[in-house]
Parts: structure tokens; C-alpha cells; sequence
């Protein structure tokens, strides 16, 4: 019965056209502003009070995460592998392959060319290495932008005791925006500067030179100083003082470099600032460099960790790179705490040359694996040839795994800062004439040979603490930490001096051009924005 | 009023018809110019399902009554209708006037052939390749000009990737022709789980017909998603006043595999390897087996096809119901392919057939059995020498390569029998989508139309993937267990008003049409991996976007000879902002029907000569993100968290995103020429495009510190595509007996990228793509301004007196002392520059034979296979002995020479891809209600190339472990009655 009635209302001629007519002229134009679902927009992000603190973490983890998931499709850096992408892989990548400390046997795009002195403005690690330091520089803008008082009374949900948080959280994330624009010209000269006052969007900063960029940063420090928590004081991780006096240290120390003025007295300052504010150095050298270096006396001697955690990052860069991909040949995996080795580091008969007994006996910071391996290589693809290094380790003191016990991610934190290198900056510093005394360079230079040695075998007298020693030791003490390419240029040992195995792309090593001293502007730069120049020489 | 709609089309579908006397009625169906008796004609009483079929001799009997109407149908006659005054009644059939009156679906309506002025070809069921094919698209491989239909690899149940006209009207967005099924767009984007194709739960068997919209001027009235072509699928559906009838199909087929990568045999593998330079590592860790890994993990695959068809008419009330099911497995042992389906169609008339209500509904449950992933690159790269099986207990009891502590090395290849036997991988996907469309010709206005069509599209995959701790590849993390899938989701509603008006007066005829439609969908992948110890990786993504669009478009035709057609449609879209969210797309053609001119109009020579103009804009809003518009902020997974103090935080990031990021936006000119001759014996068509698109997304760096990524797609870039393209088709041979059908197409094609970048910089290499193995993230491939895209990008090896590479040793292309990136250079691509299809279909008496060639001439294809392990290099590495491609016979090579053109080959192809013989035994069963046809087949009879690897055929260029096509033998019978 109701069908029949319903077929009587159709039959009303003018039912359906009159549907159509409705349909043809209502607009669903509102139906086309839709939400994303797994994404928020900024209002939604910070209705959550934890999202500060999120974010916050998001900065400091851009040295170590790679992406928002492992899954590749979000990745913080485009145009490579995510792994690769990961900022300390890059950073060791800029700062050691391309020094006589590593070499590496793998096929990976440009990869070789880096340590052969070989790249180009269109290089991929380099041109990443140029963008990790922009994304967190871009974090932090976006940051600050967020976090403007302004912008948190708009959203009237955060109270005194938050804001006072968020006030420390801004200078957290200033120091990370320093450290970066740090490496910035350190590795790459006249960079851009940009920051919280910029738009987001399309346009072309403009190139700032390394002299005003160095000027930038070191006010930036000095304004985020006094405030900061005194050393040690804040959370596990987090930036406090010595964070920023071992950067101010580092830029003073590398001033003449950057900007062909020396502040060697400056460097001074800071570095005593650091040395007595209360760390000290861990008894064993090899504690620097295990599992459990949160935990094992380590932490005294670490001013700034980069955290890891076998379980909270599943991402393979950092220091599950450097484990990983330093075993191969007839290494056995399981004695570093991981599943496997990646065969693809290894360091050059220059660097072991450093070391008289390379056996490890007496300097125990001589950590080499010898077993089935050359010295020298005829064949940078081949893992056996050169030495490898067994420095990174994921097993605590005690030879137990990390957490994750599957071995594939570690638990190491990667030493950013350490008091040690403190202790060379201040002898290096007053054998350039910055001040300090000699019996106190000698003194710090000894105590770390007494801790590598074990007793004072190792000592150096006084006539034995040149520049030339200095450089060796730094490379003793802090080889595969990242700061080989930066001492090897303040040094003048890094491009048209200094030979080492493949250096140049031939087996012996030869010199190369002293334009490698910077590396280049990307081209994917000059491309993107017209207001930037070629590095002069590429 | 939907639910209540079909509760009406059921009950009248099953109401019964009343009876009345009945009496025999008989006589000789004839074709009236030939007087040649017509076997096979159907007669029906109009307005019942009653029926029958004239036999071999043109009779046939029926009970009817006197004063009912008979109707005669017959393919390629006109229908006719004849009131009973006796019982015996003879009948002269009149040909159809070939098929230039037949009705193309042209969107949003549909035209007769001879007033189309796009360029719009159509293949129907006569025309579908045969063989074992398990997705749509492979009905019409090789068939049309300009339509390139790349077969799917082995993997039972893939489907294949079809390109129009190039195809390259994109960089980065998606550049698949928009699917049309029944009126409903199809989502363009990936399907997920996978990568299995959209189409696949389609069953083949349920297809009527296939339209593909080619040229701007047709595909502009689907705006921002024709770019690339616009494919306009139709099921079958039930006649008006047919009998009941039965329809059965079943094949069954046995897939043999054609070709294996060519790696070293145990033999010379030891040979090689005790004479390479790390022989010290290799020998001592050699077995002595002799195992053809390749042999090990592949199969005989058989696989049948089974469909049931019912149909019914009555006078205003139609149905066809069919059910199929289908098995697969594939070469690789234990992947296979396993889908059920059922479709309804339902068509009711009402008020004097002035309201017509179509329901399509499909479903489709399909099992997927997929082969370890891994298999076929451990097959080519396992140690020759090792056995199967270990003899152990461990790890499966198979053979693996340990670690000096005993576990297995985990980066070694793993046993790639092992791989299939013990890890699995499975998933079910649903899929419905159905349709139902309400016609109405307004009785007070004679020609206008009013049309309502809603839709719907649902699509799950749900899938498990099980490592499990016994395996080596599970050692480490004591097995794992994951979980994937996907769902897609999108509705449709269309409302279309069609005015059509012949003014006699002015010999002209106008055909108006507007509509408003929307679309909206939904899309979520997800996927975990727990391991019973270690990070477990959980992902999953959700999104939106919808579609509203306002069409109207206005044909014209002038005493039929000339024609005319303009289109406009405005787009919205979801994905852009509101200043950039509307889009206008116009589009506008002219044809000159010259055959109807008078000097022509009387010609018996030639019987169609039509010139065709068209121009169009369309657009592409496939970019691969739904809110690039927006700032958003992303949440870390829980294996990307960072300790603070003693607290592990997930972290929040700000996206990069493009307020200003828009349409696509192609301009295209058609110039075509429609032709036949001696009453359409001969026919075809040729055609030139040139397209141009502006806009182009690309994936581009920014300048760093501005946003908040380093690159972003963004609008940059243009492109040009331009080609021609010929078919012909002829009936050589069309007797009482013999009848020999013979097509033929060609298209020629040509595409270059003209902006890339912000800055036009001369010294801009490109955008590396084309990403290879060996080494991680490298790749030979290029977009680069003033190249064809996916250019490849290599040095130019340099060989000895004896023509065998040099290792290491490339060109100086720059002349500047050194081999660095500024030797590389753009050579070929991997496109064909020719396509050809020839299709041939025979008969005589009851046999017929019928096959399907391709030919492609100038794409070339990078060998990865080779690359990545034919060197020295490769025997060994972590410990453990692999196999590589037996190029290092020749080159000798020491360290892999990716980037070297030695790998670069020329992959033009000729192939037959089915050969079919088939009996039909009318003259056996003599019985006219029955028809039973037996057919066998084989596909991918032959491959003519001078290409080393596997295939040839490899979309993208870059042959890497391809999961080989079997060569298939189809065993098939038909039947109905």
C-alpha cells in the first residue's frame, strides 16, 4: 500500500525535476572546507599544554629522530633516504668522512666524494647537511612565533606557572637555533639569517655574511646566558649555562677563522667558565662511549648528551649508525650490543699512525680492530681494508645490551660538548696566546693522558705541549666526535695541506683546493633563491 | 527515497504477467538485401520474457497469440516489431547502417558516433582480449591507438598501469586516466594494500564496454581530473523483453614462467669467485651443491575463472545477475589470488517508460596470498653452491648464512625458499560500489531530460603479515606479527538537466546539458609491526577531500554536417585554499562531417570523411596531499619520542605547506580525421595533439628558512606532450563463412619539460628520480628542462679494442680533466616514441582465430639486476657469498659501475600477447536454445627484443627483480541456454 502511494506521489509529474532543480542549484561549497584527520591545525596543537613541551622536544630531537614516524612519508628532510637524513649521521658525515678519521666502503650516491675532496654544489649529503641545519633553525622561529606572549594570552588557556616554563623553553630553543647556525658557518660560510620575525611563505632572504652572522650568535648567547639554569641544573638533556659557554667557547676559539679576528682571550673566559663548574672526568675512556653513558660517571664528564634510546627511536641514524655501521669483517655484532655490523666504517692508516701502540694497551683510547683488516687501502669499497673502530659500543659497563634487545637501535648518547674537549680548548688557547698559564694547560693536558694510560706513563712534559701535539691529541681524544674538519681548517691541515689515504681521490692522498675549506652553497639553494651566490671556487 | 525507490524496483521486478491463449507461430528470418537467412536472431513477445532464437536456417517457432507484437533483434540489424495477424510470418531484417548510429557514453550523456567531435575511441566485449585476465584493464591492451595499457607483472591479481596520450601530463601528480564505472568516478589515488589496482575487484567478465575520452575537448567536462584521460566504463546490464537466459564461462589456465634473470650457475659462480680479488673470503665458504635458486622459488600456476550469468526482460523490467569466482596463484609459490564476486542490474520504466531507474550494484571479495617480497631478489642473489636445506633443525630446517656467534647475518640475503615457505603475507579486501540512476524525460516539454545519479564506492583491505620467531628472518626479533590495510570510501551525487531540440526549420539540432555534481572521500592506511622483543613501528593516516563541480555543456550540429561542441566546467576542491579553490575549465570542438556533403553524400568509395578541431583545458588535483594549503601541525610516533629529564616525549612538528598551492592547469588542440571507405569496410581515424601544462606541481627545494621543510610541491613547473596517432580496421574478408576482421593502430609520442624551477637558471641539473638499488638512495633517472621526463642521466662508458667496458672509465663529456657529476649525461628515456597494436580476428564456418601484437619502439630500460651485483665486488660482502648477474662475465667489472650506460639498453619489443583458436557448436548441438563455444588460448605467446633482461616491457625503465609474466595457456568454455 505505501509503495502504491508513493508511485501516486511520483506520478505528480514534477517530483524528480523538481529534485533536480533543488539539486542542481544547492552548493555544497561548505562541504569543501574540511579538517585534516591526522593532522591539526595550530589552535587545535595548542589547546593540549603539553604540546609546549612537545615541540620543545621536537627541537632537541632534531639532532637525533629523523622523522614524525619511520615509515618514510614523514620524513623532516626531502630529496634522501630518512635514515641518511638524520642530523648526526650528516654532521659525521661533513665533519669525519671528509677527514683522515673515517672512510667508508659503501655505495651510497655521492657518499665517496665527500671523503676523495671530490663533491660538488649538487652533492646530496651536503645539500641535506645545509637543510637539517634550516629545519631546526625553522623549528625554532616557528617556535618563538608560537610562543610570543602575545600569541599565549590569545589563546587564554596558559597560566603563570606555564608561562614562566615557556619563557625557558624560548631560550632552550635559542641556544639550539645557535648551535646550528653554528655549524652553518662553520661548514658553509655566508649563510642567510632568518628567525622568529620572518614570515612563512615565499620569499628570498638575502645572504649574510660570516662576520655578522658570528655577531648574531654571539649576541644571541650572551642574551640567553643569564638566564639559562647554571650547569648541570636543568633536566637530563636540556640546556643550561655550560651549554652556552662551551659554544661561546668554540665560536671565540674558531673567531679567526670565521671572521679573521682572533678572540682566543674571549675563548678563554668561557672555557675556564666551563672547567670549573663542576665536572669531571669519567675514569675510563671507553665509559664515554657505551650504553649506559647517562648513568656510568660519563654524565659528569658529557655537558651536552644527544640523547638516544634503543627503544624510543627506531630510526638508524645517529649513534646506531656509528655502532652499526663500524663492525663488518670478522667483528662479532654481539660484543658492540647490536645484531649486526653494516660494514661500512673505518678509519685510514693516517689516523692510526696517531697512536704509537695501537694495540690499546697502553693509550687505551686507541680503539682499533685489526683482525682480518689492512692498514691501507687499495680498495675504499672493500670494509677489511683500514682498520676499523670499535669506539661506540651498545653494551653497558658490565657488557649487557641496550634496552633494545632485538639489536637493532642503541642506547648511546652521543657526547655533543664534553669537559675533555674543554681541556684541549684550554691548552690550544694558551698556546695561541690567549692567556692561562702553562703549568695548568699541561695539567689538563695530562690528565686525560692519565686516564687514557691508566698511570702517568703517558704524561707530556712541557717542551712536548705544541700546537702540533694539540692537534694530534684532539684527534687521540676525540676522534669520530664530530670536530676533526673543524680543528684540521683552524689548523690550516684540512684542504691545500694535510694528506691523507684517498684525500683527493687517489690512494696515496694529495692536497686539494683550499676552497674546500667551506663547503658549497647548495645548488638546490641558488636554484630556490636568487638572492644567494655561489661559494667562490665551486 | 532511495531505500523506498528500490523496494518499488523489486516488487514490479517480480510481479507476474498474465497469460493468454497461445498458438504457434513460425516463418524465416532473412537479411532484406541479400535474402540470406539470419541464424540466431532473438524473438521475443514484447512485453514478456518469452522468447526464442532462429537456428542455422533463419527459422524458428514461438507460442504467442494473435495481436501480440513480436520483436526481432539481431546484432547489427535494426529491430523489429511486428503485430500478429497469422501464423505464419516471414521477416526481412534491414541492416543497421553500420556503426556510425551506435551511442557513445561520452560523460555526462551520451552521442552518436557521427556526431562526436572528440577523439574518442570504443572497445566492447567483441573486442576484449580472451585469456586468463583477472583485472579490467587488460580487456583492452593493445586495442586502442594512443592508450597504452602496461600488462601487470606476474603477481597474480596486479593490475596493470595505463597511460593516455603519454601520460606525462604530470611530474609529481598522478598521471592514471580518471576511471568513470557506470557514471561514478573512482578514486584516482592509490588503492593501498599493496598497490593492487583500483579496477581489479572488477570483475571482467561484468564489463560491457570501454570509452576512452582521449583529447581535451572531451575529457574537459571531468575538469580538474582530466588531464590525463578519462576512461568511461559501463557494465552489462539486462534487455527490455528478453528471454530468461543462462550464461556460463569458465576457463581454467596454466602459467608457465618465460624467462629468469640470468645470474651465475653454481659452476661458473666458483669459478668466478676463486679467481676474484677477494677469493680468500669467498672459497672457504663455498658449497658444493648445484641449486638454480630461481627454479626453487618458482611454480606452475594455475588458476580458473568461472561466471554465471542470468538475464531476464520483461516489457518495462530488466535484470541481469551474474556471480563469478577466480583463482590465480602466481609463479612465485605460494602467492596467489582469489576473488569472488556478484552483480546485480536492475531496470525499471515507468509511466509510460518516461522515468527510467538503473541500479548497478557490485561486490567483490578478494584473498590475496602475496609471496614474500623479498624471494625473488634472495633467488638472484643466493650462493649457487649452498643447498636448500641445512639438515638442521634451526631455522626452518633450511639453509641461511650465520654469523661467527652462530645467528643468522642480517643483512645477508636470506634463504629465499625459507622466505616463501615460512613467512606469510595475506589480505582480504571488500569492495562494493554500486550505483543508482534516475532518468526522467519531462512528458510536458518533449526533450528535456532530467537525470539523477548517486553512487557510492567502498573499498577495505585488511591484511596480516606473520614472521615467525623460527625463521632466520625472525631470529632477532623472536618472530613478529603485523597488521596493514586501507579503506576508501567516496559518494556521489550528480543531478543533470538534457534538453535536446531538432529544429527541422534551421536543419539544426541543439542539445543542451547542465548539472551540479559532488563527490567526497575518505582514505586511511594503516600498518604495524609488533616483534616479540624490540620497537614496535605502528603507523597510520586519515584524510579527506571532496569535489563540487557545476558542468554544462552545448552541442550543436547543422544539417549533420557541422557540428559543434563547447563544455565549461568549475571545479572546487577541497585540497586548495578559498582563494584558489574554483577552477574553470573550457573546452570547445568543431567537426565537419564532409561525407555528408553533397559532393561526397552519394559516394559508394567513401562512406565517412569527418575533419575534427577540439581544444580544451583540463586540470589535475591528484597532487598527493590533501591539506598542502594548511599549516597543520604532525604528532611523532612513538618510536621517534626524545627524553627530556627522565621522560620520554612524542613530539609535535609543523608541517611545510603552500598557501597558495593550485590546480594543474593543460591547454590541448586535437586535430583529427575520421574516415571510412566502401561502407565503412575500412575505417579508422588519425589524430595530432598538442598539449602544453602549466602549473605543474613538482616537488622542488625552497629556499631554507622560509618554511618549514626543505622542499615543497609547489605550482612551477611546464610541460609539453605532443603525438600522433593512426588506426585502421578492415574487414578483408566478409563471406557467408569467412570472415577475417583485421585492426591496426600506431600512435607516436613525444613530451619535454619547458620549467622546472623558480629561478631559471641554465645551471639547474634537475630533479633527480628514478631511484635504484645498490647503494641507498641513488638514481639514474632526471627530470631536466628541455628533456622528456624520467630522462636517464649516466656516463658514457668507455670500451677496449675487444668492445668490453672499462671499468671506471667514462667520457670526459665537459672536457674538463676529471669525470665528476658534470660528465653525466641525459640520453634516453624511458617512454616508447612508437606504440604499435594489430589485432586480428578470423572465422570460418564454426572455427575462429583470432590474436593481439604489440610493438614499441625507442623505450629503453636501465638493468638494475645487472648493475647492482654484476661486479666482483658483489660475490661477497658481511660475511656471507652472493650471487650476480652474469654481465661480469663480460665486464669483469671490480666495484658496481651504477651510473655507467653500459646498463642502458634499447627495449623496443615485439610481442604477441594472446593467440586464440575457438569451435563454436551450433551445428552439433543443433538445438537453438543452446550454444556451447570452446576456445583455447595462450598469452604472451612471443617477445622480440634485444633486451637482456626478463621483459622488456618494465614501466618506469628500471628492471629490478620483476615479478616475471607467465606465458598462459587458457583452456575456456561458454555456454548458455
Amino acid at each position: 500500500m505505501k509503495a502504491i502511494k508513493i508511485l501516486n506521489r511520483l506520478t505528480n509529474i514534477s517530483t524528480l525535476l523538481i529534485m533536480v532543480m533543488l539539486l542542481l542549484l544547492a552548493s555544497c561549497a561548505d562541504e569543501l572546507d574540511l579538517e585534516p584527520l591526522s593532522a591539526q591545525t595550530s589552535e587545535i596543537t595548542f589547546q593540549n599544554l603539553d604540546a609546549y613541551k612537545q615541540f620543545l622536544a621536537k627541537i632537541y630531537g632534531g639532532i637525533s629522530l629523523t622523522g614524525q614516524d619511520t615509515s618514510g612519508n614523514f620524513d623532516d628532510i626531502a630529496g634522501i633516504n630518512g635514515n641518511f637524513s638524520n642530523y648526526l649521521r650528516l654532521f659525521f658525515t661533513t665533519q669525519e668522512l671528509a677527514t683522515d678519521e673515517s672512510i667508508i666502503a659503501w655505495n651510497d650516491q655521492t657518499i665517496h666524494n665527500i671523503h676523495n675532496h671530490v663533491w660538488t654544489s649538487s652533492d646530496i649529503f651536503i645539500t641535506a647537511m645545509y637543510a637539517r641545519v634550516y629545519f631546526q633553525i625553522g623549528l625554532v622561529n616557528q617556535f618563538m612565533r608560537e610562543t610570543e606572549p602575545g600569541v599565549l594570552d590569545s589563546r587564554g588557556n596558559v597560566d603563570e606557572a606555564l608561562r614562566e616554563e615557556i619563557a625557558g623553553f624560548r631560550d632552550e630553543a635559542r641556544f639550539m637555533r645557535a648551535l646550528s647556525y653554528w655549524h652553518g658557518i662553520d661548514m658553509f660560510g655566508d649563510i642567510p639569517l632568518v628567525d622568529e620575525n620572518d614570515p612563512v611563505g615565499a620569499f628570498f632572504p638575502e645572504q649574510t655574511s660570516r662576520v655578522e652572522m658570528f655577531n648574531y650568535l654571539e649576541s644571541e648567547l650572551l642574551d640567553i646566558e643569564s638566564r639559562l639554569p647554571n650547569p648541570r641544573q636543568n633536566e637530563y638533556g636540556r640546556a643550561d649555562k655550560a651549554f652556552v659557554w662551551m659554544l661561546l667557547a668554540k665560536l671565540y676559539l674558531n673567531a679567526e677563522v670565521y671572521t679573521n679576528t682572533d678572540r682566543y682571550v674571549d675563548a678563554l673566559e668561557y672555557t675556564e667558565r666551563i672547567i670549573n663548574a663542576g665536572y669531571t672526568l669519567v675514569p675510563e675512556y671507553s665509559y664515554l662511549f657505551l650504553a649506559d653513558n647517562d648513568s656510568n660517571g660519563a654524565e659528569g664528564e658529557i655537558i651536552y648528551p644527544v640523547l638516544f634510546d634503543g627503544i624510543a627511536n627506531g630510526s638508524f641514524g645517529g649513534t646506531t649508525y656509528l655502532v652499526h655501521a663500524a663492525i663488518g669483517g670478522n667483528m662479532n655484532a654481539a660484543d658492540f650490543g647490536v645484531n649486526s655490523g653494516w660494514a661500512g666504517l673505518r678509519t685510514t692508516s693516517a689516523f692510526v699512525a696517531k697512536f704509537n701502540d695501537i694495540s690499546g694497551n697502553t693509550d687505551s683510547r686507541a680503539k682499533f680492530h685489526t683482525s682480518g683488516q689492512t692498514l691501507e687501502i687499495e680498495n675504499p669499497f672493500d670494509f677489511t681494508q683500514g682498520y676499523a673502530v670499535t669506539k661506540y659500543r651498545n653494551v653497558d659497563v658490565n657488557g649487557v645490551i641496550g634496552s633494545d634487545v632485538s639489536g637493532n637501535n642503541v642506547d648511546v648518547n652521543f657526547p655533543m660538548f664534553r669537559l675533555a674537549d674543554a681541556y684541549l680548548m684550554y691548552a690550544e688557547i694558551f698556546l695561541r696566546g690567549g692567556g692561562g698559564d702553562a703549568s695548568t694547560a699541561l695539567l689538563y693536558i695530562n690528565l686525560l693522558r692519565e686516564r687514557a694510560y691508566g698511570d702517568a706513563s703517558g704524561n707530556i712534559a712541557i717542551s712536548d705541549l705544541t700546537l702540533d701535539f694539540i692537534l694530534d691529541e684532539r684527534s687521540r681524544e676525540l676522534y669520530w666526535e664530530c670536530h676533526r674538519r673543524t680543528d684540521l681548517i683552524r689548523f690550516g691541515q684540512f684542504s691545500d695541506q694535510g694528506i691523507w689515504p684517498w684525500k683527493g681521490n687517489i690512494a696515496a692522498g694529495r692536497t686539494t683546493e683550499k676552497f674546500r675549506d667551506l663547503y658549497p652553497m647548495p645548488s638546490a639553494e641558488l636554484n630556490a633563491n636568487p638572492n644567494l651566490v655561489p661559494t667562490p671556487g665551486y | 527515497m532511495k531505500q523506498k525507490q528500490k523496494l518499488i524496483l523489486f516488487l514490479i521486478a517480480f510481479i507476474s504477467l498474465s497469460a493468454y491463449s497461445q498458438n504457434i507461430i513460425r516463418g524465416v528470418i532473412t537479411e532484406k538485401s541479400t535474402g540470406n537467412p539470419i541464424p540466431g536472431v532473438n524473438v521475443v513477445i514484447k512485453g514478456t520474457s518469452n522468447g526464442a532464437v532462429s537456428d542455422f536456417d533463419g527459422n524458428y517457432t514461438i507460442e504467442a497469440s494473435i495481436g501480440e507484437t513480436l520483436v526481432f533483434s539481431y546484432i547489427g540489424f535494426k529491430n523489429l516489431e511486428v503485430v500478429i495477424s497469422e501464423s505464419t510470418l516471414n521477416i526481412a531484417l534491414e541492416e543497421d547502417a553500420a556503426t556510425l548510429d551506435e551511442v557513445v557514453i561520452i560523460g555526462y550523456g551520451s552521442a552518436s558516433v557521427k556526431d562526436l567531435t572528440g577523439a574518442i575511441e570504443k572497445v566492447t566485449t567483441e573486442d576484449f582480449n580472451p585469456g586468463a585476465i583477472t583485472s579490467p584493464e587488460q580487456l583492452i591492451t593493445g586495442k586502442t591507438a594512443g592508450v597504452n595499457v602496461i600488462p601487470p607483472s606476474g603477481q597474480p591479481g596486479q593490475g596493470g598501469t595505463i597511460s593516455i596520450r603519454g601520460g606525462n601530463s604530470s611530474l609529481s601528480a598522478n598521471n592514471s586516466p580518471l576511471v568513470v564505472i557506470d557514471g561514478v568516478p573512482i578514486d584516482q589515488g592509490t588503492t593501498g594494500g599493496n598497490g593492487v589496482a583500483a579496477l581489479n575487484s572488477i570483475n571482467p567478465n561484468d564489463i560491457e564496454s570501454f570509452v576512452v575520452l582521449k583529447d581535451a575537448s572531451s575529457t574537459a567536462i571531468y575538469g580538474s581530473r582530466a588531464s590525463a584521460g578519462v576512461i568511461l566504463i559501463t557494465t552489462k546490464s539486462g534487455n527490455l523483453s528478453s528471454p530468461f537466459k543462462v550464461q556460463i564461462n569458465t576457463t581454467g589456465s596454466i602459467g608457465m614462467v618465460q624467462r629468469t634473470n640470468d645470474v651465475l650457475n653454481a659452476e661458473q659462480y666458483r669459478q668466478v669467485a676463486v679467481n676474484s680479488q677477494n677469493a680468500s673470503l669467498i672459497v672457504p665458504l663455498l658449497g658444493n651443491i648445484d641449486t638454480d635458486w630461481q627454479d626453487e622459488i618458482f611454480q606452475e600456476a594455475l588458476g580458473t575463472d568461472s561466471n554465471i550469468t542470468l538475464t531476464q526482460g520483461f516489457g518495462s523490467t530488466s535484470y541481469r545477475v551474474s556471480l563469478g569466482y577466480t583463482t590465480q596463484e602466481g609463479l612465485v609459490k605460494t602467492s596467489k589470488f582469489e576473488r569472488s564476486s556478484a552483480s546485480i542490474n536492475l531496470l525499471q520504466k515507468l509511466f509510460d517508460n518516461s522515468l527510467s531507474i538503473d541500479l548497478n550494484l557490485r561486490g567483490a571479495l578478494t584473498q590475496d596470498d602475496f609471496a614474500n617480497g623479498g624471494a625473488l631478489g634472495s633467488a638472484s642473489q643466493f650462493d649457487p653452491t649452498q643447498s636448500v636445506f641445512s639438515g638442521s633443525e634451526e631455522f626452518g630446517g633450511y639453509w641461511e648464512w650465520l654469523q661467527p656467534d652462530g645467528t643468522p647475518q642480517p643483512l645477508s640475503p636470506r634463504n629465499p625458499v625459507a622466505l616463501l615457505q615460512l613467512l606469510s603475507n595475506t589480505a582480504e579486501t571488500e569492495r562494493a560500489l554500486g550505483n543508482i540512476k534516475f532518468d526522467y524525460n519531462a512528458p510536458f516539454l518533449e526533450g528535456l531530460n532530467a537525470n539523477i545519479n548517486l553512487g557510492f564506492d567502498y573499498n577495505e583491505v585488511n591484511g596480516v603479515t606473520n614472521t615467525p620467531a623460527s625463521s632466520a628472518a625472525g631470529f632477532f626479533s623472536q618472530g613478529s606479527v603485523g597488521d596493514y590495510g586501507s579503506i576508501r570510501r567516496s559518494t556521489l551525487i550528480d543531478a543533470f538537466l538534457n534538453y535536446k531540440k531538432d529544429i527541422e526549420s534551421l536543419r539544426s539540432s541543439i542539445e543542451l546539458t547542465a548539472g551540479h555534481t559532488f563527490q567526497k572521500f575518505y582514505r586511511k592506511n594503516f600498518n604495524s609491526n609488533t616483534p616479540t622483543v624490540g620497537t614496535s613501528v605502528e603507523n597510520s593516516f586519515e584524510t579527506q577531500n571532496a569535489l563540487e563541480s557545476y558542468v554544462t555543456r552545448l552541442r550543436y550540429s547543422y544539417d549533420s554536417r557541422y557540428l559543434l561542441t563547447a563544455s565549461y566546467r568549475s571545479d572546487g576542491s577541497s585540497r586548495f585554499s578559498e582563494d584558489n579553490r574554483w577552477g574553470n575549465f573550457f573546452a570547445g570542438a568543431l567537426a565537419w562531417n564532409i561525407s555528408e556533403e553533397n559532393f561526397l553524400k552519394d559516394s559508394n568509395t567513401v562512406s565517412n570523411l569527418k575533419l575534427r578541431l577540439g581544444y580544451g583545458q583540463t586540470g589535475q588535483q591528484e597532487i598527493g596531499v590533501d591539506f598542502g594549503y594548511l599549516p597543520v601541525y604532525v604528532n611523532g610516533a612513538d618510536n621517534q619520542q626524545y627524553q627530556l629529564g627522565n621522560t620520554f616525549y612524542n613530539t609535535v612538528r609543523p608541517q611545510g605547506f603552500d598557501e597558495n598551492i593550485k590546480w594543474e592547469e593543460s591547454e590541448t588542440y586535437n586535430i583529427g580525421l575520421d574516415y571510412g571507405f566502401l561502407n565503412d569496410r575500412i575505417s579508422g581515424s588519425i589524430e595530432y595533439f598538442t598539449r602544453e601544462t602549466n602549473d605543474v606541481l613538482n616537488l622542488i627545494p625552497i629556499p631554507s628558512g622560509t618554511n618549514l621543510t626543505n622542499q615543497l610541491t609547489t605550482n612551477i613547473g611546464d610541460l609539453e606532450n605532443s603525438g600522433f596517432e593512426f588506426t585502421i580496421t578492415s574487414d578483408i574478408i566478409r563471406k557467408k563463412d569467412f570472415n577475417w576482421n583485421l585492426s591496426f593502430n600506431a600512435s607516436y609520442l613525444t613530451n619535454k619539460i619547458l620549467k622546472l624551477n623558480i629561478v631559471d637558471d641554465p645551471s639547474f641539473i634537475g630533479v633527480p628520480t628514478g631511484f635504484i638499488t645498490g647503494g641507498i638512495g641513488n638514481t639514474v633517472q632526471i627530470h631536466r628542462v628541455g628533456s622528456p621526463q624520467r630522462s636517464f642521466l649516466l656516463f658514457k662508458q668507455v670500451y677496449d679494442t675487444d668492445g668490453r667496458p672499462l671499468e671506471g672509465v667514462y667520457e670526459d663529456l665537459n672536457n674538463d680533466g676529471v669525470i665528476d657529476s658534470g660528465d653525466l649525461y641525459v640520453s634516453e628515456n624511458p617512454a616508447a616514441d612508437y606504440l604499435f597494436g594489430l589485432s586480428s580476428s578470423a572465422s570460418y564456418k564454426n572455427w575462429d582465430l583470432s590474436f593481439t601484437m604489440r610493438a614499441s619502439l625507442g623505450n629503453y630500460v636501465y638493468n638494475n639486476v645487472a648493475s647492482s651485483t654484476g661486479n666482483e665486488f658483489g660475490l661477497h660482502s658481511l660475511g656471507s657469498n652472493r650471487n650476480v648477474h652474469v654481465s661480469i662475465l663480460e665486464t669483469g667489472f671490480r666495484n658496481n659501475q651504477l651510473l655507467s650506460d653500459y646498463y642502458l639498453e634499447d627495449a623496443s619489443f615485439l610481442k604477441m600477447d594472446n593467440i586464440t583458436l575457438g569451435y563454436n557448436f551450433k551445428d552439433i548441438l543443433k538445438d537453438d536454445n543452446i550454444g556451447l563455444r570452446l576456445q583455447l588460448t595462450m598469452q604472451n605467446v612471443f617477445t622480440i627484443t634485444g633486451y637482456n633482461g626478463i621483459d622488456p616491457e618494465i614501466s618506469g625503465g628500471i628492471d629490478n627483480n620483476f615479478f616475471p609474466r607467465p606465458r598462459n595457456i587458457v583452456f575456456g568454455a561458454n555456454m548458455n541456454f
